[in-house]
């Protein structure tokens, strides 16, 4: 993987070119920041105007239901940040641009990582903002425990997100074209994790729960800041708190499947 | 103007679409995924909070399931290559041919549209297989409602248009269009019924455009809107129309002359 100071000088180019594209960009980034502000008011609003007619989602308020959506987005968007190019790979792979990563000294994944792109912090801040605003909102109690857990949460939710992702990038080496699957599972974490687990079939619950873990991004922490009592799966009130656990496995996993796959590639493309 | 040109645009475009198989099955999959979506969300909710009058589950779980098999119509955007046609300066060539550019997007969108109706009927079985979706209320709401749809398919098609044409101005509008688009989705009912928003923002969104492209039809649908209010409604769908047609052909006369293709 080179020295550590070139991996730092990697990833400091990167992020002055990122930084250099944003200044060069101005309209672009306001435009895309709408954006961000857009599809998250308009996703939680909806959940408001919903829960404003119907006050109980299988037992959980809108206040509630805020904060859920506040532990997703923080760790969706720290995820964005730092490894949103992992989701780009098997567009690389049918363009047939991946194949430059493999001739380069340096780890591949470490290169698609550090692939110059207009991920801008402008979600996190968002995303920082809102949990600020749903915390206060949602009467959680801002203490010692709270403020541990909350990073750890945010770890285990940018794993789980990277392990999910690395996986599909992987499989996209045997079946070039994953579109379909990617479409499945972004709609299944992007509107799934809005309401709590419990409103799903036993199939689907088990399914966010141990198969595509992303009920430990923020349904299952969630019911630990929030004290919530009699929720399906959660056998223990802590459970939440094995996110970084969870996460941590998880993307062993993808990191151990990534690296198969690759030597399979390797292979048919010499 | 003939229309024997634009009808075989149409077809080349069905045609066009028809080879992406891949992304006919990727469409029918995340329509499966929300469908079983809206009938655990909306079952959750029935379950624990008193029924609002005149909306039991059957009818909310119709009118979320019916939206979503419209979204795959409206969802369509003929005028989506206007865009490209400007940042690359190919339109140049295009005002050349003996054709009505505004014309041959409709008709091409027309042709991709069908293609993807298609999808609604697979769509459809499948979401049968989850959720028990009602038939229109009356033959007369059914036909109301197909007056509706085809009004909300103009409107949706003249609001993608205006928005495509803003690229006469800025040569990057996607992440515009994309605010539109979620906005729209929001203030058309088609996330949520427009009787949901409380007090004074429902009167206003009941009023915006928006709302002539998925509430009137699906309200028509469900026979939500009756006797008289019909003729209303479709009426107020009618003035949007016009309204976003005459704003159409200002921009687009506006943005015609201050075409400056780019060099290289």
């Amino acid at each position: 993987m080179g020295s550590a100071s070139g991996v730092l000088a990697v990833i400091g180019q990167t992020w002055r070119i990122r930084l250099l594209t944003m200044l060069e960009y101005k309209a672009n980034f306001f435009m895309w920041f709408a954006f961000t502000i857009a599809y998250h008011g308009v996703a939680i609003a909806a959940l408001g105007a919903t829960l404003y007619n119907f006050p109980s989602l299988a037992g959980w308020s809108f206040r509630e239901v805020a904060f859920l959506y506040a532990l997703w987005m923080l760790g969706h968007s720290t995820h964005n940040l730092f490894f949103f190019s992992v989701g780009e790979v098997p567009v690389y792979v049918q363009e047939g641009s991946f194949d430059r990563f493999l001739v380069r000294p340096r780890d591949v994944l470490f290169q698609i990582v550090s692939v110059p792109n207009q991920q801008w912090p402008d979600e996190l801040v968002l995303a920082i903002a809102w949990f600020a605003f749903a915390t206060w909102y949602a009467h959680v109690r801002v203490d010692a425990v709270f403020l541990v857990a909350v990073p750890l949460v945010v770890v285990g939710g940018v794993l789980i997100d990277l392990a999910i992702s690395l996986a599909i990038a992987t499989l996209s080496f045997w079946f070039v074209r994953v579109d379909t699957l990617r479409w499945v599972v972004m709609s299944l974490e992007q509107e799934f994790t809005r309401y709590p687990v419990s409103i799903y079939t036993r199939g689907v619950r088990i399914l966010l729960a141990y198969v595509l873990p992303y009920a430990f991004m923020n349904y299952f922490p969630a019911v630990f800041f929030l004290h919530k009592t009699g929720q399906s799966l959660a056998v223990v009130p802590w459970l939440g708190l094995l996110a970084p656990v969870v996460g941590g496995l998880w993307f062993a996993a993808a990191y151990a499947f990534w690296h198969a796959g690759l030597n399979r590639y390797q292979g048919t493309g010499s | 103007m003939r229309l024997e040109p634009y009808l075989q645009f149409a077809s080349k475009a069905f045609q066009r679409e028809a080879t992406y198989r891949v992304e006919v099955l990727s469409e029918i999959g995340s329509l499966v995924l929300r469908v079983y979506l809206i009938r655990a969300l909306w079952t959750a909710l029935y379950a624990h909070n008193p029924a609002p009058p005149n909306l039991p589950l059957h009818a909310i779980i119709t009118y979320s399931t019916v939206a979503l098999l419209l979204s795959l119509i409206f969802e369509v955007d003929g005028t989506r290559q206007l865009r490209e046609k400007i940042r690359l300066g190919t339109i140049a060539t295009d005002f050349l041919k003996p054709i009505s550019l505004p014309a041959y997007l409709f008709s091409d969108g027309v042709g991709m549209t069908l293609l993807h109706a298609l999808n609604v009927v697979p769509s459809l079985l499948f979401a049968l297989l989850l959720v028990h979706v009602d038939p229109p209320a009356t033959a007369s709401a059914t036909g109301a409602f197909l007056a509706s749809f085809a009004l909300g398919y103009a409107v949706n098609f003249l609001l993608n248009f205006c928005m495509n044409c803003v690229a006469f101005w800025t040569l990057e509008t996607f992440a515009l269009q994309l605010v539109v688009r979620w906005l729209s989705d929001l203030l058309s009912g088609a996330i949520i019924p427009l009787a949901f928003f409380p007090g004074i923002f429902q009167a206003i969104v009941l009023h915006l455009p928006f709302a002539a492209i998925y509430s009137t039809p699906l309200l028509l649908y469900l026979g939500m809107i009756q006797g008289p209010q019909i003729g209303r409604a479709l009426l107020e769908q009618a003035l949007w129309l016009a309204a976003f047609a005459g704003l159409g052909a200002l921009i687009w006369s506006r943005g015609r002359d201050r075409v400056v293709v780019q060099g290289g």
